[in-house]
């Protein structure tokens, strides 16, 4: 159990950046997800972490100790490889023992050891079974098991479960949480599925070229991104080009591609007439309804005068994905989609007229990739 | 069109095999040879043999000359292979995941005594051994045949580790072991096949050797093929038959160790 911290830290190969001054915070005890896309420097990092890379600046406090110049062996760290590295000419139960071996704890309480922490990943029954004859799921276990044994003060985890597919990913990532609760260690889990990340993690860093984007948790996150990197990064969503027409007190009248001018009530400092916006619609904001053939509805919605907060639209296509249909909607040669859970969906369908609507308060704007009122706005 | 391409294609397929078992045979006839001769009864080297005999055997045998030949053969042929492997192993290790500008050199130069003529070779350690004042030949030799085989060690364990999965080293740092242990305990179960075998070609390398050992023999000391050579220049006896078909059988069983060992793993990884 040890607190964790990043400062400036930075790798360079040649010429190439790998991770550019990261500064991260991680508690003690806390189940940190570190998020990205491929290649954005998270495994870099965490390799770092675990002192199987030496940074090229900047510093590696593990609990109050400075570990940025000591090697592997040295560390109380632990990681599971997204190969899972399981050493093949051992048993499964000699892979577990490694660790203990290493730290030169006897054979007999090294074996008893080892066999607690296989009954806790529930691998007990294949102690003498050879490594190349599991499956992945089990692969990952013994490897999890491989490094709660030697009770690191972090553990690192590097994508274990991506080679896995979905259904057992999706339980290992509940198993991994209960764990994470039992054993009380510090894990730093890198992942580049955001659905892994908000399942697991008590907070998430997310990581775009090297650098943090935001660290909060899961729910912060997605209720107030920094950037439309990270609003990108979270989810499927809907994103608007439009073009500022004016800033007023409330917020900002703002031309969109639907060919509607919209009103948002958002901070606009730094903003102009003019200046390009990107509009986040995300799909579970969005009220639709059939056109009522009586044009109520849009009577309604003239009612805003000249800013709208529902727009006409047209149904182009209804896809069913398993458990949710999703519904695209075409307004003012602009597509945009939401969802309905399988069950609760409406009798829409291709070709429907449709009014769509929003709260106002709901949209998050991006003006040159940051969000107008967090980051540096 | 296609119904005159497959005969073609089956001439073709047959000039192939006719060359390809035309190459064969003449690398084997005279390997035949030397086993045929060995067995023949005259005391002068002729081919065909009018008679057939088990005398130059029983003659190898009873020779204090040719068995200490032999005896040198192997001392030289396996302190040669162990320390070219203890050094191409090690040095292969060394450049493997290293970016540093020693990293890139090494292989080079570490294939430059395969470059230099044997004869030059020789030469030079003869003269140079003499200046240090290296006079026991035992040491010299090895030196010789290590300075040979190293190469060939290096450049099959460069093979053997581009195979092995470097995330093994590195769990195995992250768990607690320093580079000394990882070695032994992750790095070498992995790797033990190819160890072997590039142990078994530094063997056999020695065993042939000629020309160097040739430069560096003593009155005491003269390797198998020394001694042929040597023995040849006064009388051309089937004995060099016999010696030979010893050498070639040496090989043989080399190879065949290191096809079992190759084997053995692939067995043990069925099983």
């Amino acid at each position: 159990m040890a607190s964790v911290t990043l400062a400036n830290l930075t790798k360079e190969y040649g010429d190439l950046t790998a991770v550019d001054g990261l500064d991260l915070d991680i508690d003690d005890g806390e189940l940190l997800c570190l998020l990205g896309p491929s290649g954005c420097g998270k495994s870099t990092t965490l390799r770092m972490l675990g002192g199987l890379e030496t940074p090229t600046s900047g510093e590696v406090h593990i609990g109050d100790e400075r570990v940025t110049d000591q090697p592997p062996y040295d560390r109380n760290t632990s990681m599971v490889f997204q190969s899972w590295a399981l050493f093949p000419q051992k048993t499964v139960l000699e892979n577990v023992a490694f660790g203990l071996k290493m730290d030169g704890v006897d054979e007999e309480e090294r074996v008893e050891r080892a066999r607690e922490v296989l009954e806790i990943v529930e691998m007990g029954e294949f102690a003498d079974a050879d490594p190349g004859d599991l499956s992945g799921g089990q692969k990952q276990r013994v490897a999890l098991a491989r490094s709660l044994a030697i009770e690191p003060d972090v553990l690192l985890l590097d994508e274990p479960l991506s080679n896995l597919d979905k259904r057992l990913r999706e339980q290992m990532q509940l198993e991994l949480r209960n764990i994470h609760d039992g054993v009380e260690t510090t894990f730093v889990h890198v992942t580049h599925d955001q659905n892994e990340a908000f399942t697991l993690a008590d907070s998430i860093a997310i990581m775009n070229d090297g650098e943090i984007e935001q660290v909060g948790e899961p729910r912060e996150i997605y209720d107030d991104p920094v950037s439309l990197f990270v609003e990108e990064f979270l989810g499927d969503t809907n994103l608007v080009d439009a073009t500022v027409e004016e800033t007023v007190e409330e917020g900002i009248v703002a031309t969109t591609e639907f060919d509607e001018q919209i009103q948002v009530p958002t901070p606009n400092d730094g903003v102009a007439a003019g200046d390009p916006l990107t509009i986040s619609f995300r799909p579970e904001e969005f009220d639709v309804s059939r056109v009522a053939t009586d044009g109520g509805q849009l009577t309604e919605s003239a009612a805003h005068g000249d800013v709208t907060t529902a727009l006409e639209g047209t149904i182009t296509d209804v896809l069913y994905r398993g458990s949710s249909v999703r519904f695209y909607i075409e307004i003012g040669g602009t597509s945009v989609f939401f969802e309905q859970s399988v069950g609760d969906e409406t009798d829409l369908e291709v070709g429907d007229p449709v009014v769509v609507s929003w709260d106002p308060e709901d949209l998050l704007v991006f003006s040159e990739g940051e969000r107008l009122g967090r980051g540096g706005t | 069109m296609s119904e005159a391409d497959i005969p073609r294609e089956r001439v073709e397929d047959a000039l192939f095999r006719a060359g390809y078992w035309l190459v064969f045979a003449v690398l084997m006839l005279p390997i035949v040879v030397v086993f045929v001769t060995s067995f023949q009864q005259s005391s002068y080297l002729t081919f065909p043999p009018s008679g057939y005999t088990l005398e130059w055997y029983a003659q190898f045998f009873g020779s204090e000359e040719w068995l200490g030949a032999v005896r040198d053969s192997l001392a030289i042929g396996v302190g040669a292979s162990l320390l070219a492997t203890v050094l191409g192993v090690t040095g292969s290790l060394a450049v493997q995941r290293s970016d540093s500008r020693v990293a890139k050199l090494l292989p080079p130069v570490v294939l430059l005594p395969l470059l230099i003529p044997p004869v030059v070779l020789g030469l030079t350690l003869l003269i140079y051994f003499n200046r240090v004042g290296l006079t026991n030949s035992y040491v010299n030799i090895v030196v010789a045949h290590t300075l040979w085989a190293t190469p060939l060690v290096f450049f099959i364990m460069q093979s053997v580790f581009a195979r092995f999965d470097w995330n093994l080293r590195d769990a195995g740092m992250d768990l607690g072991a320093r580079p000394s242990r990882v070695f032994y305990h992750v790095i070498l179960p992995n790797v033990r096949s190819g160890v072997v075998i590039a142990a078994v070609v530094a063997f056999i390398v020695s065993l042939q050797e000629f020309i160097m050992a040739l430069f560096l023999k003593s009155f005491e000391v003269k390797t198998v093929p020394v001694l042929a050579w040597t023995s040849l220049q006064s009388s051309l006896s089937p004995m060099v038959s016999v010696v030979s078909a010893f050498l070639v059988l040496t090989s043989i069983l080399g190879v065949l160790l290191s096809a079992a060992v190759m084997n053995l793993e692939w067995l043990a990884e069925q099983l």
